[in-house]
């Protein structure tokens, strides 16, 4: 039972992804297979690219397979597949442009350009606990819908953007 | 890219297909007319926001991405093939997974706004895989986060309709008709109000005679004394109207409100578990008390408002009377008033809404540090507490600092469009008087009037903000009174005394009923049984124990007692006859004794005691100073937590259930404790129906039989020894335990 308590770090060496078409299947060590397997980022908004959490998604609870510890040091095709799992996985559109942002009776209401297409969402207006400064200058941003979305960098931001967002999130 | 942020309303039944997906179809052989059902996602396979539709027709499954006009299947499946389909959750994202020909295989992506909706696709297929195509089609409701009248996203998932869709007159309608046992003293208020006004406008009329006919060398000097006196007199009024105005007012609505939260209370109280599961208690804390003192200060405001508007409109009349060229002048700086007033709400408001969030932020900081002071201490993080509590401090200044430069700016600026009004008038009114046009009385009434004007006026931009607030909260409110209680059968079936046979019949059920926590339940226990349940945390333990007193509904199958569905059952008479001892007892504020006789209140003082004496319980309790009366609950005697479990255990002796579940009553207590408790409990079961959940194994010995759960599945089950002997899950989990309880120096089993 010790195993279940001690991390298990992978060997980028023996570990090969593949995606067929939407399933990310693995093989570890050149013989086991799994079928479909989850990534999970250990700490996805500070250290995107380092420490992901491999999960057999075929086991009943998702028990861990290990850790990745750079998942940069893997093959080309494997990280390209680690890169697309990971895009679809975690779905936090970066903010390029903030169109509109009104207030209506304790909500935002949206309209941003972001990396992913334009979108509109409805936050509430309760900034405390929905929009977070991550690191300073970029912002996490929580929906009704407990979507996510990110301002990199507010500075960055056009100078209309840059006001409307402090106007609304009380910079 | 438009209708991609639109997604269509109506998607799981044959919505409007793009031409290019149809033709896709068609190309590949599917059947248009066969389409049962087509969901479209709103994320393209690459992580795109873009456009996926699942389709369903009679034979395959089918994904198809379109892009730029044109569409190409992703993945086709024979429905024949697919096993198992569920939905999972992503960051920010859903996808739905099925197990085809045992491949997994995930078949696409979409945002969380349409959770809902393809979880109902992935609940038909699933039922489709075990139950044959005869299932029903999942209903094409609209999605659950969109206005029901207009379609527009729902801010507010616990509302059911946008604020720009609420009826206004239909709300109206109905405040009024809650506030009938008011209406008498709303009819006195108006007319204080009215009176207040006409009592208002009297003073600088008077001045005017005071000026144009007294105050002259030639004229009745006589009236001074008079009019001061009526002066004094129509002050004396004016307060003595403001106190019995604003009296009415608080009455009034501090009477209307507290109605509003008894009757809120009420229905509360009937509401399914289900609805407190949605509605976090801070939510509903909220509703009931934040809003309704809400409503009763904008209740006030309300009032406020009549009278500013009484006020603007008679002054109004009174000054084009005096003088209507004048009055045109009065005109002219209204706008600058107005639109003063308007940037004051939207230029300072966020000055002050920045203070209060680094002030609050400040406040939580300081509140945690209290708190948890001795583990500051411990690792030694003073140092770096009050670096952070300078930061926050800091910010707190800043934040102040620029509310009062943006005050200190604005109030010069706003005290300068109300002056220059005045300036107007002095100098277009001072012209009038040389030219005699007006008298000098007229010019200084009407300065008054004006003083009088602005104030109400630039009140007045903030009517509609309140009337808007006023409206949702209300709405908010008959919402939660609209609420649907817990169905009752229309003729429920009486049980005074049920004999305590249990059967669940291949019930499956999940919170949110796209992710089952429980499946294909099949058992049966006897009257008076005792039953072990076991298996890891999240295997379904409680859940089973939640289904069974009915807080919820099964998604499917049944569960009865004594052969009755519990849907059918008198369900008070029911629960009245189970008893809980839970994990935390829950103690209210209150004797010990009114404590112990929670579901009995009628119980006398002795088997009060002769229930806490067979809980284990009586000896702590009389050597307590107060001893049955001692208060408990919060703000009460603190007790320790194997005393609090001894006390509602006596809360379960008194009662007498027919049927008894033990959740986890031992797990947080040392083993001197548990000792203690197991021995009441061993007392308390004697006769009933027993469900016990523990985790410590060796509570169960005496356990007529064990259930095993995993996952939510019935894993195995029979008498502990022979568990044992079979050397399943059981086994294993009672080889851990003894191992583990080697370590502890006791024994398990």
């Amino acid at each position: 039972m010790s195993k279940a308590f001690e991390l298990v770090i992978l060997d980028p060496k023996q570990v090969h992804f593949e995606r067929r078409d939407d399933t990310l299947s693995l093989t570890l060590d050149g013989d086991k297979h799994y079928s479909r397997v989850v990534l999970r980022s250990c700490f996805p908004v500070s250290e995107e690219q380092r420490y992901l959490s491999v999960l057999d998604a075929t086991s009943d609870e998702q028990t861990e397979l290990g850790i990745l510890e750079d998942w940069q040091a893997l093959d080309e095709d494997d990280r390209e597949a680690v890169a697309q799992e990971l895009g679809l996985y975690y779905l936090t559109p970066a903010i390029q442009r903030v169109d509109e942002i009104t207030d209506e009776l304790g909500f935002l209401y949206w309209t941003v350009e972001t990396d992913k297409g334009t979108k509109e969402f409805v936050m509430r207006n309760n900034v405390i606990r929905h929009a977070r400064e991550v690191s300073p200058g970029r912002w996490l941003l929580i929906d009704v819908n407990q979507a996510r979305f990110e301002i990199p960098d507010i500075q960055a931001l056009d100078r209309a953007s840059q006001k409307l967002v402090s106007r609304h999130l009380y910079l | 890219m438009k209708e991609n942020q639109d997604p269509p309303l109506q998607p799981i039944l044959n919505a409007e297909l793009p031409t290019s997906v149809v033709q896709t179809l068609d190309r590949e052989g599917g059947k248009l007319h066969q389409v049962q059902i087509a969901a479209q996602s709103d994320l393209s396979p690459d992580g795109q926001f873009g456009e996926q539709w699942l389709l369903i027709d009679q034979q395959d499954l089918w994904v198809i991405d379109r892009h730029n006009g044109t569409a190409h299947t992703r993945h086709r499946f024979p429905l024949a093939s697919i096993q198992e389909a569920h939905v999972e959750r992503c960051v920010g994202n859903g996808l739905i997974q099925i197990t085809a020909d045992e491949q997994p295989h995930v078949l696409l992506h979409y945002s969380n706004e349409l959770t809902d909706r393809f979880g109902r696709v992935a609940h038909y297929v699933q039922e489709r895989a075990d139950h044959g195509p005869d299932v029903p089609l999942p209903s094409p409701d609209a999605d659950s986060h969109r206005c029901l009248a207009c379609g527009r996203f729902l801010v507010d998932p616990s509302s059911k309709v946008c604020p720009n869709c609420i009826q206004r007159d239909k709300l109206l309608r109905r405040l009024m008709s809650l506030a009938r046992p008011y209406w008498g003293k709303l009819g006195i208020i108006l007319a204080l109000l009215v009176a207040g006004v006409v009592v208002d406008l009297l003073p600088p009329y008077l001045t005017r005679i005071l000026i144009d006919d007294v105050l002259r060398a030639d004229a009745n000097q006589n009236w001074l004394v008079w009019l001061v006196g009526g002066l004094l007199a129509l002050q004396v009024i004016r307060v003595g109207l403001t106190i019995l105005k604003n009296w009415l007012t608080i009455n009034v609505s501090a009477r209307f409100t507290s109605s509003i939260r008894d009757k809120l209370f009420a229905h509360l109280k009937s509401l399914p578990v289900d609805y407190f599961d949605k509605n976090q208690t801070g939510r509903l804390m909220t509703r009931i008390n934040q809003d309704t003192g809400e409503l009763q200060g904008l209740f006030s405001q309300m009032t406020n408002f009549a009278l500013n508007i009484m006020l603007v409109l008679g002054i109004g009349v009174v000054l084009f009377t005096m003088s209507p060229a004048l009055g045109l002048y009065v005109l002219i700086p209204t706008p600058f008033v107005l639109a003063a007033a308007f940037f004051y709400y939207r230029y300072m408001r966020p000055h002050f809404k920045r203070f209060w969030i680094a002030r609050w932020r400040l406040n939580a900081m300081l509140n945690t540090f209290l708190s948890g002071v001795r583990v500051v201490k411990a690792f030694a993080q003073e140092d770096a507490e009050e670096g952070r509590y300078h930061d926050r401090n800091d910010r707190l200044l800043q934040t102040r600092l620029q509310v009062d430069l943006a005050w200190s700016k604005f109030f010069p600026l706003i005290s300068f469009a109300f002056g220059a009004g005045g300036l107007i008038i002095w100098y277009a009114g001072g012209q009038a008087v040389l030219e005699n046009r007006i008298t000098l009385g007229t010019l200084m009434a009407f300065l008054s009037y004006l003083g009088m004007f602005y104030g109400p006026l630039s009140n007045l931009t903030q009517i509609s903000q309140a009337l808007n607030r006023f409206l949702t909260i209300s709405q908010r409110v008959f919402e939660m009174l609209d609420e649907e209680p817990q169905k009752q059968a229309a003729k429920p079936v009486s049980k005074p005394h049920i004999g305590g046979r249990i059967e669940f019949d291949r019930v499956t059920f999940g919170y949110d009923p796209y992710y089952p926590v429980v499946r294909d339940l099949d058992f049966t226990i006897e009257p008076g049984e005792m039953i072990g349940l076991v298996g890891h945390s999240g295997a379904g333990k409680t859940t089973l124990v939640n289904l069974l007193c009915r807080f919820y509904d099964v998604t499917r199958g049944s569960i009865r007692i004594d052969g009755v569905d519990i849907r059918e059952l008198e369900m008070d008479q029911v629960r009245q006859q189970i008893g809980m001892v839970l994990q935390t007892p829950f103690l209210f504020r209150g004797t010990l004794a009114e404590n112990i006789a929670y579901g009995q209140p009628d119980a006398s003082l002795y088997e009060i005691m002769r229930a806490s004496k067979a809980a284990n319980a009586h000896d702590f309790i009389t050597r307590l100073p107060e001893g049955y009366d001692t208060i408990v609950g919060e703000g009460g005697t603190g007790l320790s937590g194997g005393e609090r479990q001894r006390i509602s255990i006596a809360r379960a002796i008194l009662h007498n259930p027919r049927i008894l579940i033990l959740d986890e009553a031992t797990s947080s207590v040392d083993t001197q404790t548990e000792r203690q408790i197991q021995e009441a409990l061993d007392e308390l079961v004697k006769g009933r129906t027993t469900i016990a959940i523990a985790h410590r194994l060796s509570t169960l010995y005496n356990a007529d039989r064990i259930l095993v759960l995993n996952h939510g599945k019935l894993e195995e089950q029979g008498a502990p020894q022979q568990l044992i002997d079979n050397k399943g899950t059981f086994y294993n989990l009672v080889q851990m335990q003894s191992q583990l309880a080697r370590l502890d120096g006791a024994v398990a089993v």
